[in-house]
């Protein structure tokens, strides 16, 4: 209650910790939290002259109405599950990467650069595997980067990974409008296809690729890391209490530099899939703020390796569904945007809601 | 921290009261049938209480008895969830903590909520939502000026916080909800952070408000200075009134076996006067030489720093926060560079080796605030029990850590000390602060350490559990531990310490055997006054 | 403590889920509708308000639902370049029965063509790009052509000789068409030179109009531009100096300084596709249509330019509405290159191929092509 930053000791509203919030109140809270944000964005569509109901079935429809819909639905996951795992695990240290996009990006950069130059000629046995460890790579450095910065230097690496953001994506263009360029594409922008040995299996005829497998087992490995070993621990100790990581004679720093490598690996993995799995070339606008969205995806997910699946799952479903306000039901373009911020504002809201209360406090 | 050092000690100085029969004032507070309930906990039940006008009333109670939501009510900040509040006859609902200072209602916190570059006027000025000119702090100095002479606080408006000793910070707390209009004060264990003559100045503030015709409420451990201010005493035990009576209708020990609902073993004897167990003394475990460090702020927080500790021997270090105590026990225990000097730890020379390396040699840390350091509240209670023996066997296997080893470690560590909890998957955070502590201590000399750094043991602790934490360091010590123990707490030092050795401003002012020690000459040094018999005790 | 909490969020969301799964199986029951309509839908890249390229293809797509009053149009806007978005749009169209598809922005060329793959019974026109297929063909117009003229308009306004050019990427469509332009400016004006600010985008109109106003800074006195947004017109209209617009016609957006517009006519392109596909006779091809052919076409000079230049330029429109002058004339040699090499000899018109993989600027264009 002591207030000696800011010194006034008048009143104001806080929010308090709330010590453990119940399993029930979660589980209400969050029914709730949709529900209220179906039902802000019905007024909405009501306004607009559109039956709510229809649209939110359409969106349904949309998401889960065929096997087509269902497997973009997972598409899409990828590289949201991928990154916003990154994300979590440097959460968790209280570490804020928010570089995730410029890791995603080096991690393209890299795993295409030894797809066209490095082992052009390789079987995929060994072009694959080499692929998936430029990509983690790449992010990795990457990532390293603000990691050092604060642990050499106590640079606020909010600032410095979001900065690096701008120089991997303004790299990766200069990469595809120069010196990577595609020569047989009459001058426009994209490097060469990867060989196809390079690319990652698709599921049947659907565009579901490797990618989601990675995310999966990504998934898995970080809980498994976090739960189960000696240096999850430490990472839950040194977010929790740095004081307490100090007292109990941990590497602070090391694990600094280990947690955000493996922060930007994971997003490196993503960028390596969405090129390997998808686009199978580097091209401008590899990604459309996957790095951003996976704060979301970890925040809401509370940091967890299963809540980040969970919460990757929703995000591509509203953005899948999302597609047939327009397409089909001749929506603006801005209702779908607006119906899933509508939806993630209130999910986060009553987030905040089942772990803090609001207090009116002196000083 | 001015004239009332000086001043002769508690025991030759009467108090000026003049108690008379409370029933004959009119109520200031009447609380009635309060109840509070946070999930299962029933915090209040059904609680009764009152204080007058011009009266002084004591509230004491175990940690977790309900003392601090009954206050918290009383302040507005929560709502009960029966019962009524009626402040001078007047029944009130509060609806925010403005309500209840809008009715003259004042609480003086542990933690004071004052900013240290600001003067004394800057920070009641700042409190005010109507100022933001320059010239209102004139103003308001003068009148401070006026209210300070008119109570007795010694407080000069112009004096930067930073410059005042913890007792004058809080005398400006109370001066600033004096000027605010309080006339109802509740004060939350006030004493906790001040020197033996700063209580007694306290105190006598306390009293002198009373006789102004103030209504007094004193949140309290320390049962001798509960008797000494009082003129009621209310005893609160799991969410009950289960007393009120007077100093004089009782005495220290029938308060405790109230409070804790038993009888303690030496909770109000003087331990000092007891012989220690004699114990075999070993050769020097702890030895610093010379040692100097720095502080937050990067001053000198410690200045050529001379100690040994042998086995089986307890060093109490007595003083005022913030004379270097806590950078005494993190220079010892690796957590902070040493500047100049050497420590040696059982012949070892171990100047600024890293933590983890002097936790190696055998030694344990009960830190100074146990959730910042010690303990993470966050996590659950198998997390905080397995910190310092996470990375060995049988808790690991390789990089993994074995869930049932860990459950079992955690399990015996709560049964061996009597830790209570719903089970070891509860956040730490919701235990409380006894409970914690019990934990901490249990983790801590777990390992047989042949050296204990411990900063405030029982600070926030109730009875029950002060007297199990000082149970377990007398057997560390029999077992032949060494204990550098910091304490500002005089009692506790007396009760476990072989020597006192008394820190102020960042040196040793003289170290004193417990058995010729003498309260009013510890005193002394705290403040930084050597007198002739400190000199002469030093060479003891 | 995380996963409980975690789990309850998890029985919260599949709860929720559960509701809304169930009630859109219901619905879907119910909408089973007896035909099809002919259904052709639209990728766009931008908004369709930004009067700009994607106004211009939703100007097409209007156009058509007239011409076809049977038939049912869709479309998405701000549909992003990057494969995994692009194609998933483009397979939901075809996933929903849609049986013609126009994907408007040259980053939808490959998803266009991976979807085709798997919908061999959907027609597919992508706009601007190269790669076809049996049931992909590609669309484009010779927009050279009306810059060309535009660029004569502009050389006899300019007076500083200074005429600024806001371009998106250094690819051959937006090169040709500065060369074309300004190929037009130093025909009627020799002294004249085109400078190029490259933005990197498409849509951006904050970035277009900051490129502009430093082409302004710069001593230029005309702006032309190859984006999606009148932000470059809307610098030049508060500088109270020229400009030349580009997709549709922008003098509405800044009638004190636009000349003149090049301007994209897709509704008779469109309709024609969309009667050959109903017809059962529409073979994949790459149609690059030109001024005559209707595609492309210049918006009316602006009534403040001087009475001879209005003149001269509806002269040289007819030329190329008749097919007397076209883009083959406008790259003609004699070339010269910026640094003064002939690259197109005397007498001899460029090809095609030349054409569409251009990767060098003309004497006269201030500015580099990053490599």
């Amino acid at each position: 209650m002591s207030n000696r930053l800011t010194g006034s000791p008048a009143h104001r509203l806080r929010l308090e910790r709330v010590p453990s919030p119940s399993r029930g109140a979660t589980a209400l809270v969050t029914v709730l939290s949709f529900a209220l944000a179906l039902l802000a964005g019905g007024i909405v569509l009501a306004l607009a002259g559109e039956n709510p109901i229809a649209v939110y079935l359409a969106m349904v429809k949309g998401a889960f109405g065929d096997r087509n819909g269902v497997a973009e639905v997972l598409v899409k996951t990828t590289p949201l599950l991928l990154t916003g795992l990154g994300v979590a695990v440097a959460f968790r240290m209280q570490l804020w990467n928010i570089g995730a996009e410029g890791q995603l990006y080096w991690g393209a950069i890299f795993a295409t650069g030894v797809g066209l130059f490095v082992l052009p000629a390789a079987p995929g046995w060994v072009l694959v595997p080499a692929m998936i460890a430029a990509g983690l790579l790449g992010g990795g450095l990457w990532g390293l980067i603000p990691g050092a910065l604060r642990a050499w230097f106590g640079a606020s690496e909010i600032i410095t990974s979001l900065m690096l953001n701008y120089v991997a994506i303004l790299f990766s263009e200069y990469l595809v409008h120069g010196p990577w360029r595609d020569p047989g594409a009459f001058g426009f922008p994209g490097t060469p296809p990867l060989p196809a040995a390079g690319w990652l299996p698709n599921l049947g005829t659907t565009r579901i690729h490797l990618g989601l497998l990675f995310g999966l087992i990504a998934a898995l490995l970080l809980w498994i890391m976090l739960r189960r070993t000696r240096w999850g621990y430490e990472i839950g100790v040194m977010g929790e209490n740095p004081r307490a990581a100090l007292y109990a004679g941990m590497p602070t720093k090391r694990t600094i530099l280990l947690v955000m490598a493996l922060s930007g690996a994971l997003a490196g993995l993503a960028g390596m899939s969405e090129v390997a799995g998808i686009g199978h070339q580097l091209q401008r606008n590899l990604s459309p703020g996957y790095g951003y969205a996976a704060i979301i995806v970890a925040w809401l997910g509370r940091l967890h390796p299963f809540g980040a699946v969970l919460v990757a799952f929703l995000l591509a479903a509203l953005t899948v569904g999302g597609d047939q306000l327009q397409m089909n039901l001749g929506l603006p373009a801005a209702i779908a945007p607006m119906l899933q911020g509508a939806i993630l504002f209130f999910l986060l809201g009553g987030e905040v809601l089942t772990r803090y209360r609001l207090t009116r406090v002196i000083g | 921290m001015s004239q009332h050092l000086i001043t002769s000690s508690p025991s030759s100085s009467p108090i000026t009261s003049s108690p008379q029969h409370p029933s004959t004032h009119r109520p200031a507070i009447a609380m009635r049938d309060i109840s509070k309930r946070f999930g299962t906990v029933i915090a209040n039940d059904r609680i009764t209480f009152d204080a007058s006008w011009g009266e002084v009333h004591a509230l004491v109670g175990e940690n977790g008895a309900g003392k601090s939501t009954l206050m918290s009510i009383l302040a507005g900040l929560y709502r009960p969830d029966s019962g009524a509040v009626e402040i001078d006859g007047q029944p009130v609902h509060f609806r925010s903590p403005r309500d209840a200072i809008g009715h003259g209602i004042g609480m003086v916190y542990q933690h004071f909520m004052l900013v240290e570059p600001f003067s004394v006027a800057e920070n009641v000025v700042l409190g005010e939502r109507r100022s933001g000119v320059n010239l209102e702090t004139a103003r308001v100095a003068r009148e401070l000026t006026a209210l300070s002479e008119k109570y007795a606080l010694g407080v000069d408006p112009q004096a930067k916080i930073w410059q005042l000793s913890v007792g004058e910070q809080q005398r400006v707390e109370i001066l600033r909800l004096l000027y605010l209009g309080a006339r109802i004060l509740v004060f939350d264990e006030p004493t906790a952070v001040l020197t033996p003559q700063e209580t007694h100045g306290l105190l006598r503030n306390l009293r002198g408000m009373a006789g102004q015709g103030f209504s007094v409420v004193f949140i309290s451990h320390k049962l001798d200075e509960v008797q000494e201010v009082a003129d009621r005493i209310s005893v609160l035990r799991r969410g009950q009134i289960v007393a009120t009576t007077t100093p004089a209708a009782t005495d220290r020990r029938t308060l405790a076996r109230m409070m804790v609902g038993r009888e303690l073993a030496d909770f109000v004897a003087r331990p000092a006067d007891e012989p220690r167990a004699e114990v075999d003394r070993g050769g020097a475990m702890l030895e610093l030489r010379g040692l100097s460090a720095l502080g937050e702020k990067g001053l000198p927080a410690l200045r050529e720093i001379d100690l040994e500790i042998r086995s089986g021997e307890t060093l109490g270090i007595a003083g005022v926060a913030g004379n270097g105590q806590r950078e005494l026990a993190e220079t010892v225990t690796g957590l902070r560079p040493v500047t100049a000097g050497t420590v040696r730890i059982d012949g070892k020379a171990m100047t600024n080796r890293p933590a983890a390396e002097i936790t190696r040699a055998g030694v344990a840390h009960i830190p100074e605030d146990r959730l910042a350091t010690g303990l993470i509240g966050g996590m659950d209670l198998s997390a905080n029990a397995i910190l310092r023996d996470y990375g060995q066997p049988p808790l690991c296997h390789g990089p993994f850590l074995l869930t049932r080893a860990v459950s079992a470690f955690t399990d015996r560590l709560l049964t061996a000390n009597d830790v209570k909890a719903p089970g070891r998957w509860t956040k730490l955070r919701t235990l409380s602060g006894g409970n914690q502590q019990k934990l901490l201590l249990g983790r801590e000399l777990a390992g047989e350490p042949r050296l204990i750094v411990a900063v405030h043991p029982t600070r926030g602790v109730d009875v029950g559990a002060t007297e199990a934490i000082h149970d377990a360091l007398r057997a560390q010590r029999a077992r032949g531990a060494a204990t550098l123990l910091i304490s500002e707490d005089l009692d506790e030092l007396l009760a476990l310490a072989d020597r006192i050795a008394v820190l102020f401003a960042g040196r040793i002012m003289g170290t004193i055997p417990t058995a010729s020690a003498d309260r009013e000459q510890i005193g002394l040094m705290m403040a930084g006054i050597e007198s002739r018999e400190a000199e002469v005790v030093m060479d003891v | 403590m995380i996963r409980r909490s975690l789990f309850a969020v998890l029985a919260g969301l599949v709860l929720t889920g559960g509701i809304v799964t169930s009630l859109a199986g219901v619905a879907a029951q119910d909408a089973t509708p007896a035909a099809e309509p002919f259904k052709v839908g639209f990728v766009y890249v931008g908004p369709v308000g930004d009067l700009g390229w994607t106004y211009a293809h939703d100007q097409g797509r209007l156009a058509l639902e007239e011409g076809f009053p049977g038939i049912e149009t869709g479309f998405q806007e701000n549909v992003p370049e990057n494969p995994a978005d692009a194609e998933r749009v483009i397979r939901q169209f075809a996933q929903d029965g849609f049986d013609v598809i126009f994907t408007t922005s040259f980053g939808y060329m490959d998803p266009t063509i991976n979807v085709a793959q798997d919908f061999p019974d959907t027609t597919f026109i992508h706009i601007s790009g190269f790669k076809t297929a049996d049931n992909v063909g590609t669309g484009f117009g010779k927009i050279e052509e009306p810059r060309f003229v535009s660029g004569q308009v502009a050389g006899a306004m300019t007076e500083t000789n200074q005429i600024g050019y806001v371009a998106a990427f250094p690819i051959p469509e937006v090169i040709r068409g500065i060369n074309a332009f300004t190929l037009g400016v130093r025909e009627v004006n020799p002294e004249a030179t085109v400078q190029v600010v490259w933005t990197n985008t498409w849509f951006d109109p904050a970035k277009e109009r900051a490129a502009a106003e430093a082409l302004l800074d710069g001593g230029a006195d005309v702006i032309a531009q190859h984006q999606d947004t009148a932000g470059p017109q809307q610098a030049a209209e508060d500088r109270g100096l020229y400009s030349v617009g580009y997709n549709a016609d922008m003098a509405s957006l800044a009638p004190d300084a636009v000349l003149t517009s090049a301007i994209w006519n897709w509704g008779p392109f469109y309709s024609d596709v969309v009667q050959q596909v109903m017809d059962g006779a529409w073979e994949s091809s790459q149609y690059w249509g030109s001024w005559q052919d209707g595609v492309v076409d210049m918006a009316p000079v602006a009534e403040f330019v001087p009475e001879e230049i209005r003149a001269a330029a509806a002269e040289e429109v007819a030329r190329f509405k008749s097919g007397e002058e076209t883009i083959y004339t406008i790259f003609t040699g004699p070339l010269l290159d910026q640094s003064g090499e002939e690259r197109v000899a005397a007498g001899q018109a460029m090809t095609d191929e030349e054409l569409l993989s251009m990767d060098w600027f003309v004497e006269g264009v201030d500015g580099d092509i990053p490599t």
